[in-house]
């Protein structure tokens, strides 16, 4: 029962993590219809800021500063690079951000070494929160999961409920109207984007201490988000939450299975057969807990390729 | 940035003897870019050492080595093809260590290409893939594993542990599911009974994709484990380190590459208490060991980490051969160096290393040491390091030729 408890607080926290990185990917997808391949890499430039300045700064202001410079980098890789390869199609600005992101993660390399750097999750903060059958829980995967919700709900709330919402909604539909009624579309989109970044580059500042803060890290997480983004519906924010969660706890859920085909087998009778085949029969799930996020993409995929909470358009 | 400087020497040499026709040519084929480039990197940094030395010492027939590196991204595809470059350039004495995976590609294109060219054999020096099969079923005349492997890694580290009373009763295995991870598994299933203990539970999990590890340290935990034994390296042994430090797991680790830089660091007070087998310890080798800090600290500006030291003395392995073979017209005649490989014997700073030409697997000391405070040589720049606990001789550490491997010799 502890275990089962356990499992489910790490699946949902690890799902919120996962969320606060795809929220902007998400975001500037549907807003700007830009799939930004070096989304991850704000989330590793927040982390590396934090790194940098928490030395200076503490670690709260570290996380801050680290979250709007992240976010700044972003406005300005929309003002000066992505806005003048739009007019030339989706394509070239795939192309951009996926040589962006090699550009970041070399850069990084360059500046901070090959390997992971030393940075920590503060004394203060480095506690359990609860322990439950002889396990403690650690304090700040809590601080992780509550600063996901707490920007789920203002990004939401942001989005439907303020002028400024309506403004970036319709900015998607109808552009050249918007423009028209005297707004100006091009500001509303580097806020978009820079947001976005700004979003990843807390998450990055905030796991990175917890996880690692490698060269590697953005590479590791860039292919999850993409999948929460698929399976979630592009564009989808209540999709990328549900799909987020539903990953966390797959994945988790999966570790503690120790099941295999073979077993489901054994119960029509035909055990030794499949133990006899092997292979694919004989595989425990547990070993394929980080694989299965793909299966639930593919089976997303074929089912409902819009996503889950995705427009059909 | 002094590794620019250092860079730039092997290039400088490369230039200042390429007039000569018949120097001895070594590649290096290692992942030298994308995100396990790390770790290719500190294999390279060893080559080159012992490069460097080698040439101090006078080089091969009054020429220096060469040193030509080339990049295979961290994959088989890119190994494969970098090695046929290398083959063309020339090179005759190819050099990889980082994952078995590459490791098991060249030694099968090394076999294959020496089938269809007599006379222009390559050899491989294997400095790092540890997978059995290299050295069993796949084992072959023209390869040398100058590294250890599972089978003796997790013997020497079990009877090390339980000498410092560091071994529970009960062991959970947590392995890489690959190659290397399962021969490890089954290397922690077999020294079961060595070691007094029960494996309580066995996990094999997908290699450096797990960003998470915390549901794995919960089932550690509620295994009740008191020991656990792990060949992880990289990402998936830091974040498993952290994920047991956040979770207040008890469990004492068993680990292969613990001293792969970053990983103290991060892992912070929870390293304390956790023991690695390695190839060396300057703590542990008295003055030679000293010496050869203060060798490498002045060639490359920081004292040897991770793998670096096991590389340099395989490539001492290379020298020795390289010095007992004699040029036939001018050139390496790469059977005949191979054949003084076989009966190739080195002094490390840890005691006599040498190569078993039954199987080409090299028999060299190892030594288990644990994370403390009052290490000698700090890592990371934190306050702990690794202090010795014992050390075994290339006889205490060695296991038997594996009965899989049929060494064909050319006539």
């Amino acid at each position: 029962m502890d275990t089962l408890l356990f499992s489910l607080l790490n699946g949902v926290i690890y799902g919120l993590l996962l969320f606060m990185v795809s929220a902007g990917l998400t975001l500037v997808f549907g807003m700007m219809g830009v799939l930004n391949f070096a989304h991850a890499s704000f989330y590793m430039l927040g982390a590396y800021f934090a790194y940098t300045l928490q030395g200076v700064l503490g670690f709260g202001a570290a996380v801050v500063v680290a979250m709007l410079l992240a976010g700044g980098v972003g406005a300005v890789v929309e003002r000066f690079f992505l806005r003048r390869v739009h007019h030339h199609g989706h394509a070239h600005e795939l192309l951009l951000t996926f040589g962006l992101s090699f550009i970041v993660a070399e850069s990084i390399k360059l500046l901070f070494g090959n390997f992971p750097v030393n940075y920590q999750v503060p004394a203060a903060l480095d506690g359990s929160a609860f322990s439950l059958g002889g396990q403690q829980y650690p304090l700040y995967r809590l601080l992780m999961g509550g600063v996901a919700l707490a920007m789920f709900a203002l990004l939401y709330l942001l989005l439907t409920r303020t002028r400024v919402g309506i403004i970036v909604r319709s900015a998607i539909y109808r552009p050249r109207m918007v423009e028209a009624l005297g707004h100006n579309v091009q500001f509303v989109f580097m806020g978009v984007f820079g947001v976005g970044a700004a979003l990843a580059g807390l998450a990055g500042a905030i796991a990175g201490a917890f996880y690692t803060t490698s060269p590697n890290m953005a590479l590791e997480i860039g292919v999850m988000v993409f999948v929460v983004v698929v399976v979630g519906g592009l564009g989808s924010l209540a999709g990328a939450m549900l799909a987020s969660l539903l990953i966390g706890l797959l994945t988790s859920l999966a570790v503690g299975i120790d099941h295999s085909l073979a077993d489901l087998l054994g119960l029509l009778g035909a055990r030794a057969w499949a133990e006899g085949v092997g292979g694919l029969l004989t595989l425990k799930l547990s070993s394929l807990a980080s694989t299965l996020p793909f299966a639930l993409m593919l089976l997303v995929l074929l089912l409902r390729p819009q996503g889950l909470l995705g427009d059909k358009s | 940035m002094s590794s620019f400087r250092l860079a730039a020497l092997p290039a400088a040499l490369l230039i200042a003897s390429a007039a000569h026709a018949d120097a001895v040519k070594i590649g290096l084929l290692e992942t030298l870019s994308g995100p396990q480039a790390s770790t290719g990197q500190t294999f390279r940094a060893g080559v080159r050492f012992a490069i460097d030395k080698m040439n101090a010492a006078g080089g091969w027939n009054g020429q220096p080595v060469q040193l030509v590196e080339y990049d295979n991204q961290g994959g088989p595809a890119g190994a494969s093809d970098k090695l046929k470059a290398a083959i063309a350039d020339g090179v005759q004495i190819v050099v990889q260590g980082a994952s078995s995976a590459i490791g098991g590609q060249i030694t099968e294109d090394v076999r294959k290409h020496n089938l269809r060219n007599p006379g222009k054999e390559i050899v491989y020096i294997n400095v790092g893939a540890e997978a059995l099969e290299l050295t069993g079923e796949k084992c072959n005349f023209h390869h040398f594993r100058v590294a250890p492997n599972a089978q003796v890694r997790t013997k020497v580290l079990v009877k090390g542990m339980k000498e410092a009373n560091a071994l529970g009763k009960k062991v959970y295995s947590i392995n890489q599911n690959y190659s290397w991870g399962q021969d490890m598994e089954a290397a922690i299933v077999d020294n079961a009974a060595a070691g007094g203990y029960q494996v309580v539970e066995k996990t094999l999990h997908d290699t450096n994709k797990i960003q998470d590890f915390a549901p794995y340290i919960a089932k550690i935990g509620s295994s009740g484990a008191e020991t656990v034994l792990t060949g992880n390296w990289s990402n998936d042994l830091l974040l498993m380190m952290k994920a047991a430090k956040g979770a207040g797991l008890k469990a004492t680790f068993g680990t292969v590459f613990l001293d792969q830089p970053g990983n103290i660091s991060n892992a912070g007070d929870t390293a304390l208490g956790h023991f690695i087998v390695h190839a060396f310890n300057g703590e542990a080798g008295g003055a030679d060991g000293e010496r050869f800090v203060a060798d490498f600290s002045a060639k490359l500006g920081r004292p040897p980490v991770f793998v670096e030291p096991q590389t340099a003395f395989g490539l001492d392995m290379v020298a020795d051969a390289l010095r007992r073979t004699k040029p036939e017209g001018g050139k390496l005649n790469v059977n005949a160096f191979a054949r003084a490989m076989e009966t190739a014997r080195v002094k490390t700073p840890m005691g006599e290393a040498s190569m078993r030409a039954a199987d080409h697997q090299i028999l060299m000391p190892l030594v288990v040491s644990t994370v403390t405070r009052d290490a000698r040589y700090k890592v990371d720049g934190t306050d702990m390091g690794f202090k010795p606990v014992k050390v075994f001789s290339a006889e205490d550490a060695a296991m038997p030729v594996q009965a899989s491997c049929k060494m064909q010799r050319p006539s």
